[in-house]
């Protein structure tokens, strides 16, 4: 996992539990906790920290994904405004995530494993996400459409149909954003 | 806490102090923090910019790689549109080539890439059809330049013609870069985005470097057709060469074999008398002759050009020196190869000016068309060939068709010439000596030495049988040198045993060729001090066509062999140009009447006029004077009484051979008194 995930992390954390809360995830989780956004970190620290949050927050693991991934988002503007400025709904910007988003994280991290995600439009006018990854962190993904809704202020719903914490061999979910 | 000012540094309260370190602690960690970021912000960019710059090496180098592997300029294009397309996820890219038929204009090549075609089918359309002069538009103004050009927003931009419609599809960048060659811009590429895009100057850099890398591939393509054009066509001339003629020619008749309906015709074309100029004014002058006869031939296909039907061709080609073929496709009737053939032979009418000289050409001229049903190239050349050496024989300046009776011709004439080859080796040549006699006197003052061929079997042939080709294939020269060194040993051999107050002449005839050779003054010189006979009693007869092509090279020649003192002779006089200021200007010494006038002496009633008016001439000009052919008692006595000095003829006596001569010479000598 980058290490900007890590500091987003780190920040959303700091922001809304303060610093000494980062400070006694790190000591659960039994991770060394400095991490630069132009390294490359392993995929277990993420899992340990999540972990470590949701046993002090009394949440699940996937909860504290969703959250993570709806706080990141504005963050995430902070540090790269290109990547929100050519849209004005959180549907294109979604939408963008394959073609746009992912290219500009490989040039900055050469060797940065991104996701590939299956976008369908439904006949409703919803889309549907597939994800198929070794991390399943389709928690994640959920928390960060929650998030890219919030910054374009939409209102947005989603369902897992199938889910791989659940068994299914990959993630599918639908998102419906409120008109 | 709120009492944690700078005014606390100063409290002695551990706890303040406690405080206080904390505080500066947590500045120190945010201070590294900041300094953290900004470092990563800047590796960010590095990486970035590390990231776009490989990228776009990489592009240049797949551009590079396709240019350096490829002869067809399109295909290189092609690729380095889509390549260019593909990298900066531009829409639309387009390539313009210099117009072939405007100065300064570039036009569409044609070559294009669209992602999405359809949706930029207006701009794309307008774009194929607009061409640009130099500085207009984005094109005009990189093929002004020589350097690639930005426009970051079209609405904005004040010289971009396009841009209504630019807009319209959904166009609001664009770049342009120039394939160059050194300074020359041989193409301009340019390319489109949907959004306003701000210049990457990086970016341009890179596109000034795969313009340099196309400019190759358009260089490489130049270099080879030049190659193909140098290897198909003639130097001198620019005409297609033999090469060019026999391929076109093929296909001629692989169609005709599939199609008997379209016929052709070759018209072979060889200009007499080339190798006089070549010799007389030197190469040179022969290179400029060959060049505007070139133009001359052109100018008469373009000309007939317009006369032919649509689908009609017609290809002039040199083949090698003075030699020039035709070769008409197509054609619906054969007659019009005979047409052309002939309109070839009027443009040679008026004269051709060479380094200031007036220079008259005339060619001989066969023509064969695909009548006579021909299944391969080099028959029709051939028989082609065989029709122009029939015109050459006729006594050029004329156009033959060919038909088969020139085949037997042809193989009649081979074995001549190479019978003729041999007979110098087998020593088969023999001289004959007509007397040539003092009308006064009616004594034999000298002989005409005259060549006869004699074949082993004691067949002999008529000089008229084999001259013209001995002249033709240049053997006369040897044939010549052999005359002339073997009647000056008889005539020294004769003038040793029967020695006169004036002693024996040898008249020796000179072939056109022979005179040209450019040592020929010295092979007389040598020949007659070979032999020992006194200069002034060789007479050499030439005949005054040799000196009408280039008079003052003539004249000098004429004038070295008299400051030797060999003596000159114009033989045939009246036949020919008999141009008197020409004869005012030759320093001949002795003048021949044909035997035509003499002939006419009786039979015509002005014969006796002409001939008086060429004495009267001689007279004038100081000239001896021998009347040719005297056949009776009557032609020698008018003659005499005319004033003719000298005559020769069946009358005193038919040529005879060496004994026979000598036979002669004792006769005489027994009656004249020796010296």
């Amino acid at each position: 996992m980058k290490g900007v995930v890590y500091n987003l992390l780190e920040e959303a954390v700091v922001e809304k539990f303060g610093a000494d809360v980062w400070d006694d995830l790190l000591d659960d989780a039994g991770v060394a906790g400095a991490y630069t956004s132009l390294g490359n970190y392993s995929d277990e620290e993420i899992v340990a920290l999540v972990d470590a949050a949701a046993a002090k927050l009394d949440m699940t693991s996937g909860d504290v994904l969703r959250w993570f991934g709806e706080q990141a988002m504005p963050l995430l503007k902070q540090r790269y405004p290109n990547f929100f400025a050519p849209h004005n709904s959180s549907r294109s910007f979604v939408l963008s995530v394959n073609n746009m988003i992912h290219p500009e994280v490989r040039k900055l991290y050469s060797g940065a494993k991104c996701p590939f995600f299956h976008f369908r439009e439904t006949a409703e006018g919803n889309v549907t996400m597939g994800y198929e990854s070794s991390r399943k962190m389709c928690d994640l993904a959920h928390g960060f459409i929650k998030g890219a809704a919030g910054i374009f202020c939409e209102e947005v719903d989603i369902t897992h149909h199938t889910c791989m914490n659940h068994g299914a061999d990959k993630c599918l979910m639908e998102i419906k954003w409120a008109h | 806490m709120g009492a944690l000012t700078p005014l606390a540094a100063a409290s002695a309260d551990p706890l303040d102090q406690l405080n206080l370190k904390i505080l500066k602690l947590e500045n120190r960690l945010q201070r590294e923090r900041v300094a953290r970021l900004k470092a990563e912000e800047i590796a960010e960019k590095g990486l970035s910019d590390l990231y776009e710059k490989q990228q776009q090496l990489t592009l240049l180098e797949t551009i590079a790689t396709a240019a350096n592997q490829s002869s067809s300029v399109d295909e290189t294009m092609r690729f380095a549109l889509a390549a260019i397309c593909q990298h900066t996820g531009w829409g639309f890219g387009n390539v313009y080539l210099p117009s072939a038929t405007i100065a300064d204009h570039l036009t569409p090549a044609g070559v294009w890439h669209a992602s999405d075609p359809a949706h930029l089918e207006a701009f794309i359309s307008l774009t194929l059809e607009t061409s640009f002069a130099i500085g207009e538009g984005l094109p005009g103004r990189v093929y002004q330049s020589g350097k690639p050009a930005w426009i970051s927003d079209l609405t904005a931009d004040r010289n971009f013609p396009r841009a209504a419609v630019a807009v319209l599809s959904g166009c609001r960048a664009a770049f342009a870069f120039p394939v160059l060659v050194g300074n020359d811009v041989l193409g301009v590429l340019e390319f489109f985005h949907h959004n306003t895009v701000g210049p990457d100057e990086q970016f341009l850099g890179v596109l000034a470097q795969i313009g340099t890398q196309l400019g190759r591939v358009v260089e490489r393509r130049r270099a080879e057709q030049k190659l193909m054009h140098d290897a198909t066509h003639d130097p001198l001339t620019g005409l297609p060469n033999r090469l060019l003629f026999s391929d076109r020619l093929e296909r001629a008749v692989a169609t005709h074999l599939r199609r008997p309906d379209i016929g052709f015709a070759v018209i072979f074309i060889d200009l007499d008398r080339f190798k006089l100029v070549n010799d007389s004014l030197g190469h040179s002058a022969g290179d400029v002759l060959l060049q505007e006869i070139a133009t001359r031939f052109s100018q008469v296909l373009v000309e007939t050009g317009h006369k032919l039907a649509a689908g009609e061709a017609v290809t002039l080609a040199r083949l090698g020196g003075d030699e020039f073929t035709i070769l008409l496709e197509d054609i619906g009737r054969s007659s019009i190869a005979v047409d052309v053939a002939q309109s070839l032979q009027d443009s040679l009418r008026n004269p051709l000016f060479i380094d200031g000289q007036e220079l008259y050409s005339s060619a001989s001229i066969g023509v064969a068309t695909s009548e006579a049903g021909y299944t391969c190239a080099a028959d029709i050349m051939r028989d082609a060939d065989l029709a122009m050496y029939r015109a050459k024989a006729e006594g050029r300046a004329r156009v033959e068709i060919f038909n088969q009776s020139l085949h037997v011709e042809a193989k009649r004439r081979l074995t001549m010439e190479s019978d003729l080859r041999n007979a110098l080796k087998k020593k088969e040549f023999v001289l004959h000596y007509q007397p040539i006699v003092a009308l006064s006197s009616r004594e034999v003052t000298g002989f005409e030495a005259l060549v006869r061929w004699q074949k082993s079997d004691g067949h002999i042939i008529p000089p008229s049988d084999f001259i013209p080709l001995a002249e033709e294939t240049g053997l006369i020269v040897f044939i010549g040198s052999w005359v002339l060194e073997q009647s000056l040993k008889t005539l020294a051999a004769w003038q040793r045993d029967y020695p006169r107050a004036t002693p024996l002449t040898m008249s020796v005839n000179v072939s056109p060729r022979q005179f040209h050779q450019t040592d020929f003054v010295e092979q007389v010189i040598d020949a007659v001090i070979a032999s020992g006979v006194p200069p002034s009693t060789l007479r050499l007869e030439i005949t005054e066509s040799v000196t009408i092509q280039n008079a003052q090279h003539a004249i000098g020649i004429l004038e070295r062999l008299r400051q030797f003192g060999v003596r000159v002779s114009i033989d045939d006089f009246g036949t020919g140009y008999s141009s008197l200021s020409y004869l005012h200007q030759l320093p001949f010494d002795t003048l021949k009447i044909d035997r035509s006038f003499v002939s006419a002496l009786q039979s015509r009633s002005d014969g006796g006029q002409i001939v008086q008016t060429i004495l009267d001439l001689a007279k004038n000009l100081n000239l001896d004077v021998v009347a040719e052919g005297t056949e009776s008692e009557e032609h020698v006595d008018i003659l005499h009484q005319m004033g003719c000095g000298f005559a020769q003829g069946y009358f005193f006596s038919r040529p005879l051979n060496e004994a026979a001569a000598i036979e002669l010479l004792s006769t005489t000598a027994k009656t004249a008194a020796p010296v």
